[in-house]
């Protein structure tokens, strides 16, 4: 699904953000990509999604060479990406319902369907009842749901995550954590980026670890907690083992 | 699909007016005012344009003599019997006529000829042309034969002064298109600087617009549009001064021969909606230049 091959990328004035990656990601995968801030876990994830380009080596999603795609194609790329940010980037003039249905707006729906969509997509993320809400109404919590539902709402065959967790308490990010298991138990692949090593010794899963721009381990991680109630958490977690078993 | 795109670009662009309303008037007066001025030598070169084309239509060649009565066997009354194609009537005017015509023009001054024994204007014919058709070179012979003519004071040819009213009619159009022009490059500079201004203001909005996955045409479309309605908006402006202008000036148009000139008639509705047009295009291509230098933070 998503693929590095030697990937490395420098910015203006040499400084390497990554060098030499190389990971392959299965289709329904669930990978952590975790390091300390500054590693280029960040760098990564835009390269998946083409807001960068790579210096060297190729990426592949869905067989396509990222690289390659003309500027003019890179939003039809995106649109089968879903990405959610740490910082939320919502729209804040815009209510839950617009911001989650704005793809479905590029897209031509109509307002009723547009509504249909965000709605159910907003009831997966536990949200439906706040769609009339403004963001700057919402917790720290919900907005992060809101950019998940977002990122959501296309059907995206991967869900990509950038420190979903990083501006939320310790409680809320666990909420988190777990929706993207479920999300994952539906069969969508995920590549989380943290610098939380903890929620992947806790949670266990494919985890890529990247130093200063290199991937020093790419392994699969027992996890410690049971705490992982729902049934598609668990389907999840028998999915992430099966998969890592099947790329080792 | 495209009905609804072009509702998004509208809802969009009207959002954003509201939004930042105050620098979008900025914009919007800068091009109503060059608009109203280039509008304003519009509406005065196409009344005197208007004018010259009726005085045309009643131009004279004035001949004037030295005295009352041409005799048929006179050189002169040969040469106009003679029946050149381009003259469609002679008229015989008398000094007595022609002093009753001054008096009757001038009732002011009319006094000042009571006492003069002689009369004081000459006897002249007036010739009715028409040069359609003819070329300038046999009608200037003729003129020149004319006024060679000892029976000939002086002739007088109105299309002398319809040339030098064409003239000015031309420079004044070509001032008004320098001026206006001038003006309405000034007022796409303004409207690319709000424009530019509004993206910075949204330029969060963008980058989220552009992750998700909106190609360019989409994220630049309610740009474009907001653009081409302030041009808009300034050309209704600018149309609407303009009427007052009209209405204001006209009811002097049959009392003043300055306002008969220049307010006796609106502008036609094609000047208008030519008004409206350069300004959506001065809009458009104020919208279009700002997000090209800017390329919207890519």
């Amino acid at each position: 699904m998503i693929q590095f091959l030697h990937v490395g990328k420098a910015f203006p004035g040499g400084r390497s953000a990554l060098e030499d990656v190389c990971f392959h990601l299965e289709r329904g995968e669930f990978a952590f990509l975790s390091g300390a801030s500054g590693a280029g876990k960040t760098t990564l994830l835009k390269l998946i999604y083409r807001e960068i380009e790579p210096n060297s080596g190729q990426i592949l999603v869905n067989g396509r060479n990222v690289a390659s795609i003309p500027r003019a194609k890179v939003p039809f790329l995106r649109r089968t990406i879903g990405v959610v940010f740490q910082n939320f980037r919502l729209i804040s003039r815009k209510t839950v319902l617009e911001n989650v249905s704005y793809l479905p707006r590029i897209l031509g729906m109509s307002q009723q369907e547009r509504k249909r969509l965000a709605y159910n997509t907003l009831r997966r993320v536990g949200l439906a009842h706040r769609m009339s809400a403004f963001p700057s109404e919402l917790s720290g919590g919900e907005q992060q749901r809101v950019t998940i539902a977002r990122a959501l709402i296309n059907r995206p065959e991967i869900l990509i995550a950038d420190e979903p967790t990083g501006n939320l308490d310790p409680e809320l990010s666990w909420e988190i954590l777990r929706l993207f298991l479920e999300i994952n138990g539906k069969g969508t692949t995920v590549l989380l980026a943290t610098h939380e090593h903890s929620y992947v010794q806790a949670l266990g899963g494919r985890s890529l670890v990247l130093d200063r721009g290199r991937l020093v381990k790419d392994e699969y991680v027992e996890g410690h907690v049971g705490d992982i109630e729902s049934d598609s958490a668990e389907k999840a977690k028998d999915r992430r083992r099966t998969s890592t078993e099947r790329t080792a | 699909m495209l009905v609804r795109v072009l509702g998004y670009f509208l809802s969009e662009a009207a959002v954003s007016l509201r939004r930042s309303w105050k620098v979008s008037l900025v914009a919007i007066v800068t091009i109503a005012m060059s608009l109203f001025i280039g509008g304003t030598f519009l509406l005065l070169t196409a009344n005197l344009s208007r004018v010259v084309e009726n005085w045309r239509g009643e131009a004279r060649i004035v001949i004037y003599l030295a005295a009352d009565g041409l005799a048929k066997e006179d050189s002169l009354a040969l040469l106009l019997a003679s029946e050149p194609p381009w003259v469609t009537a002679v008229e015989e005017v008398s000094a007595a006529e022609a002093r009753s015509r001054f008096e009757t023009t001038f009732p002011s001054v009319r006094e000042l000829f009571k006492d003069w024994e002689e009369e004081p204007l000459p006897p002249s014919l007036e010739v009715a042309f028409d040069t359609q058709g003819v070329e300038a070179e046999r009608l200037d012979q003729w003129l020149t034969a004319l006024r060679s003519d000892p029976s000939v004071l002086m002739v007088d040819d109105d299309r002398d002064w319809l040339q030098q009213l064409e003239a000015l009619i031309a420079i004044l159009t070509a001032l008004g298109a320098v001026v206006g022009l001038a003006l309405l490059t000034a007022a796409v500079f303004t409207i690319a600087s709000v424009i530019r201004l509004t993206a910075y203001l949204y330029r969060d909005e963008i980058e989220v617009m552009r992750l998700v996955g909106a190609t360019e045409l989409f994220i630049r479309g309610p740009f474009y549009v907001e653009g081409t309605f302030q041009g808009l908006l300034g050309g209704v402006l600018a149309v609407a001064g303009l009427f007052v202008g009209y209405l204001l000036l006209n009811p002097k148009a049959s009392t003043t021969f300055l306002g008969n000139v220049l307010v006796d008639r609106f502008l036609s509705p094609g000047a208008l909606i030519s008004i409206l047009l350069f300004g959506s295009l001065a809009g458009l291509l104020g919208a279009v230049l700002s997000l090209r230098r800017e390329e919207l933070g890519q």
